[in-house]
């Protein structure tokens, strides 16, 4: 069996190699090459149609069980009282000396009484040592979930479908809003049937039945090559040129074998929705170590910085048109569907995840007239079966992105209070911000008009949650006055920020659609963040920075081996002196110093919040030192006669986060240049 | 209901109608939901290896010598016990064939294991192997979990392939090796068993004691909050 040349589409005319004439003699298969391509009989079709629908019964049945324990899980955690780290997490009891016992939970680290918890010995698997860990109910169940469902295989939670508690509920399987919930998972389904190569999933979020009646679907087909594949990945970057031949071969048949399977008049229509990336695609699936990695493992994110990722991320939407719910259900396995998408892996080696594409993802509504420019990619395709008249529309958009991590909300609409519940549940697999590969993540929450606008001028924010890339925010966000019909057409925005004192950098963004959140259920939601856009520069802009900034420019010069810092400008500093002015100027010093370099100080800007300074200074370091050091700026209003006042004070230094370190990096990695950036003051002053 | 139809070129003896997928055990089996954990597994492997009959004898405990090409692919469902869960099997069974590839090849996302086959009565099926190995890491998840199995090791005087060749190819690959035979119900258990045995200790690994991951977390932990260790070295007073 010689399986790089099993494809002769790629070039019938080419004389196959001597193994698989050896091979064709002793099947007695004829010398014809189109032999092997005979599409499949119609009592072929049948049989495999059969077990097809067989398998979907039990994967409806599997989606139903996944959803039970889902929501389990969901009940328990709706339990729990949540009163901060002396109580309980989960009954409220207070923590001492004659009271339950405080035990930190293994898994989300909080702390637990021994009523609530429960200890399981695990076992290291290349050792025979074990090790008794605890962990609280929520986290032992939410272990359990992960192993009913496979969603430990998955990395991720697979489709499910929520247990439907209201008697209006029909026969048919209903497609409850189902996303990535529970445990952290994102749903990660199979998606494509033929050109497997490159690794993927799909996401698929149904909505329940809108209010036109319209079913909604939203298909997230992701791409990610995790960090144990990165090096299988470059090591067989130049995989056999077989190899190659197999996938060139295979993206011309890709999925046109079980399309034809199912309609075998229609067969033509395959993969030609792609034209546009299938150049991408045939280079993907070069790339053939690429594996799957659906978002979330539990734990397996919270790895450090240096992790090599490549991913995109592809949005399709699919409009059903007879409400096919075994259709739009999207099997988890077999969702035969021929369109294939591909998109540009984009790998980012930095630990510094952040996207100079700027897109943002939107929904489309495909029943709706306009498609959006932003779709590049149709694949509108109509396949009619023998025994189902099912009219299968399917429409991929997908953008070009890095994906900047996900993040699950829960979504209610209470119409007798018009108000709009939003919960943030968590975020998985944020950017890094700081050296140690960790983030203080929060949220900043609004809603865009169908105008464009904010509505709110007010962002609300949740709490941060410190050093993590994974955090659980489980806050509700009440926004009041959303009016029912706003829904329709309104959009909720999240912003994701790192915390620091010297200024918010950004993490990710997320837009969700509220057309499909209802009033009477929550909508569930797992969606990947995506690059800055002129909403989170609102959000940003929406802090306020009391103390003002600074233009600070860095640069090492390697022939006078020191740092030059060039302190540029400020603007909006604070007013200090009664005439509603200062006189700011700034001093700068670098701590710990190996050199011992002076401390330096720019010359007093006189009456002025705007000052320009322009100032060049030199403190000796080696490039070693400065991986260590720290810049400390701090401004200053001069006064005659008393002591100075303080104005506002930046550190740059390894020890930053975000922007700040990201300048300081650059400016170790390239000496030479200069490095500029503007940053926010602190209003601390670190020199005391 | 799933029929098996004969290939004319292909069929070597007689001709039966298999109807597997109708009898009252597997309903029973398939809508069963008591179980708690489900494990999609894959058999695989080239045409005639036996994949359908090592299926059948597993699932049905029932033997056919006729030879009847697999369509595509079909499946069977059993629920078994292990370390007191049951665990749901979902065995899939695929055609050896190379026109049915983009079906089968599409299964193999969704499964946990893989069953491996080889005739040992045909030196080309083991030739294969390697073959199928690439398979499997070209579209399987890359924690799925496989098992070579050499079939037909009831066909003593028609042996091609000693035991020995495939056990070194085993270790060659870095899976486990059964030499079985449908017919005779030799070793055909003891695959499954092992396979899920493999998985259910994968899973618990990948949760609950790789270092990696473990390490990871308190890693990432370290800064906010309480010094590490079990609660009971952590004493409050």
């Amino acid at each position: 069996m010689d399986f790089a040349n099993r494809n002769n589409t790629a070039n019938k005319f080419v004389c196959p190699s001597d193994r698989q004439l050896a091979l064709r003699a002793k099947l007695k298969a004829g010398w014809s090459s189109s032999k092997t391509n005979e599409p499949l009989r119609p009592e072929e079709q049948e049989a495999i149609i059969s077990v097809i629908r067989r398998n979907e019964e039990i994967e409806i049945a599997e989606r139903q069980r996944v959803g039970r324990l889902v929501e389990r899980v969901e009940k328990i955690k709706l339990h729990a009282v949540e009163r901060g780290p002396n109580c309980c997490r989960l009954c409220g009891d207070a923590f001492g000396l004659l009271r339950p016992q405080r035990i930190l939970c293994e898994d989300c680290r909080k702390a637990v009484c021994t009523k609530c918890s429960v200890d399981i010995n695990i076992r290291y698997h290349n050792s025979e040592r074990t090790r008794e860990i605890w962990l609280c109910r929520i986290c032992s169940e939410t272990r359990e979930m992960w192993k009913k469902s496979g969603a430990w295989f998955f990395k991720g939670l697979p489709n499910y479908d929520m247990p439907v508690r209201s008697a209006s509920a029909s026969n048919t399987p209903t497609t409850t809003p189902t996303a990535g919930g529970g445990g952290g998972g994102a749903v990660a389904a199979y998606g494509k049937a033929g050109a497997g190569k490159g690794a993927r999933a799909v996401q698929s979020c149904h909505g329940t039945p809108a209010r036109g009646g319209r079913i909604k679907k939203l298909t997230i087909r992701v791409n990610d090559s995790s960090s144990s594949s990165a090096s299988n990945s470059s090591a067989s970057g130049q995989s056999e040129p077989e190899e190659d031949q197999l996938d060139g071969a295979k993206s011309t048949t890709a999925g046109a074998g079980i399309a034809s399977a199912s309609a075998p008049g229609t067969g033509t229509g395959t993969g030609t929705g792609t034209g546009t990336d299938s150049s991408d695609r045939q280079r993907l699936q070069r790339d053939e170590s690429f594996r799957l990695r659906a978002y979330g493992s539990i734990r397996s994110f919270i790895d450090g910085g240096e992790r090599k990722l490549s991913n995109s991320f592809f949005f399709g939407r699919q409009a059903n048109a007879n409400a096919g719910s075994r259709q739009a259900d999207g099997q988890d396995y077999d969702n035969i569907s021929n369109a294939s998408t591909v998109a540009q892996l984009r790998r980012e080696g930095s630990f510094m995840r952040r996207s100079s594409v700027s897109s943002s993802w939107s929904f489309s509504d495909s029943s709706g007239s306009g498609n959006s420019a932003t779709q590049t990619t149709q694949n509108p395709q109509q396949q009619k079966q023998q025994q189902q008249q099912q009219q299968q529309q399917q429409q991929q958009q997908h953008c070009r992105d890095p994906l900047l991590g996900w993040l699950e909300l829960a979504i209610s609409y209470r119409e007798s209070f018009h108000s709009l519940d939003c919960t943030l549940v968590r975020a998985r697999d944020l950017p890094a911000m700081d050296a140690s590969g960790l983030a203080d993540p929060y949220c900043k929450v609004n809603i865009v008009t169908p105008e464009g606008h904010t509505k709110y001028t007010r962002w609300q924010r949740t709490k941060t949650v410190h050093k993590t890339r994974n955090p659980d925010f489980n806050e509700t966000l009440q926004f009041v006055g959303v009016e029912p019909e706003e829904l329709g057409n309104s959009l909720l925005y999240v912003a994701l920020f790192d915390d620091d004192k010297y200024g918010h950098d950004f993490l990710g963004a997320a837009k969700v659609c509220l057309s499909t959140v209802h009033s009477t259920s929550q909508y569930r939601i797992s969606v990947p963040l995506g690059a800055e856009d002129q909403y989170s520069a609102e959000a940003e802009m929406s802090q306020s920075w009391p103390n003002g900034k600074m233009l600070i420019s860095l640069c090492y010069n390697t022939k006078r081996r020191a740092l030059v810092v060039n302190v540029k400008q400020c603007i909006n500093l604070l007013p200090m002196d009664n005439n509603g002015s200062s006189d700011p100027f700034v001093k700068l010093q670098l701590k710990p110093d190996a050199h011992k370099n002076k401390k330096h100080k720019t010359s007093v800007k006189w009456r002025t919040l705007n000052p320009v300074f322009n100032e060049e200074f030199y403190f000796e370091a080696s490039p070693h030192d400065l991986n260590k050091e720290m810049l400390i700026l701090t401004v200053w209003d001069k006064d005659l006669g008393k002591s100075n006042d303080f104005l506002g004070s930046l550190q740059l230094g390894a020890q930053s986060k975000g922007d700040r370190l990201q300048q300081w990096l650059d400016c170790i990695r390239l000496p030479d240049h200069f490095h500029e950036k503007w940053h926010c003051l602190a209003s601390d002053n670190p020199t005391h | 209901m799933a029929e098996h139809y004969q290939i004319i070129w292909h069929v070597k003896r007689v001709h039966i109608i298999m109807a597997g997928g109708g009898d009252p055990k597997w309903q029973k089996d398939a809508a069963d939901q008591n179980f708690d954990y489900m494990f999609k597994l894959l058999i695989i492997g080239n045409s005639s290896v036996g994949k359908t009959s090592f299926l059948f004898r597993y699932a049905d405990d029932s033997f056919t010598s006729a030879f009847v090409s697999t369509v595509g692919i079909d499946f069977k469902v059993k629920t078994v016990f292990r370390h007191d869960k049951r665990v749901k099997l979902q065995i899939w069974d695929t055609a050896g064939q190379e026109r049915y590839r983009t079906i089968t090849t599409a299964y193999y996302r969704g499964a946990m294991g893989f069953i491996l086959m080889y005739d040992v009565t045909n030196e080309d099926s083991f030739n294969s192997v390697q073959d199928w190995v690439t398979q499997i890491k070209t579209y399987s998840w890359d924690n799925a979990q496989v098992i070579l199995v050499g079939n037909k090791c009831d066909m003593e005087d028609q042996r091609v392939i000693s035991f020995e060749r495939g056990r070194q190819l085993a270790d060659q690959l870095g899976v486990e090796f059964f030499e079985t035979s449908a017919k005779e119900n030799v070793n055909v258990k003891a695959v499954f068993e092992r396979l899920v045995d493999i998985i259910c200790d994968k899973m618990s690994e990948s949760l609950d004691a790789d270092p990696t991951l473990v390490g990871g977390n308190q890693k990432g932990q370290r800064l906010t909050d309480q010094p590490q260790g079990t609660p009971n070295a952590n004493c409050n007073c």
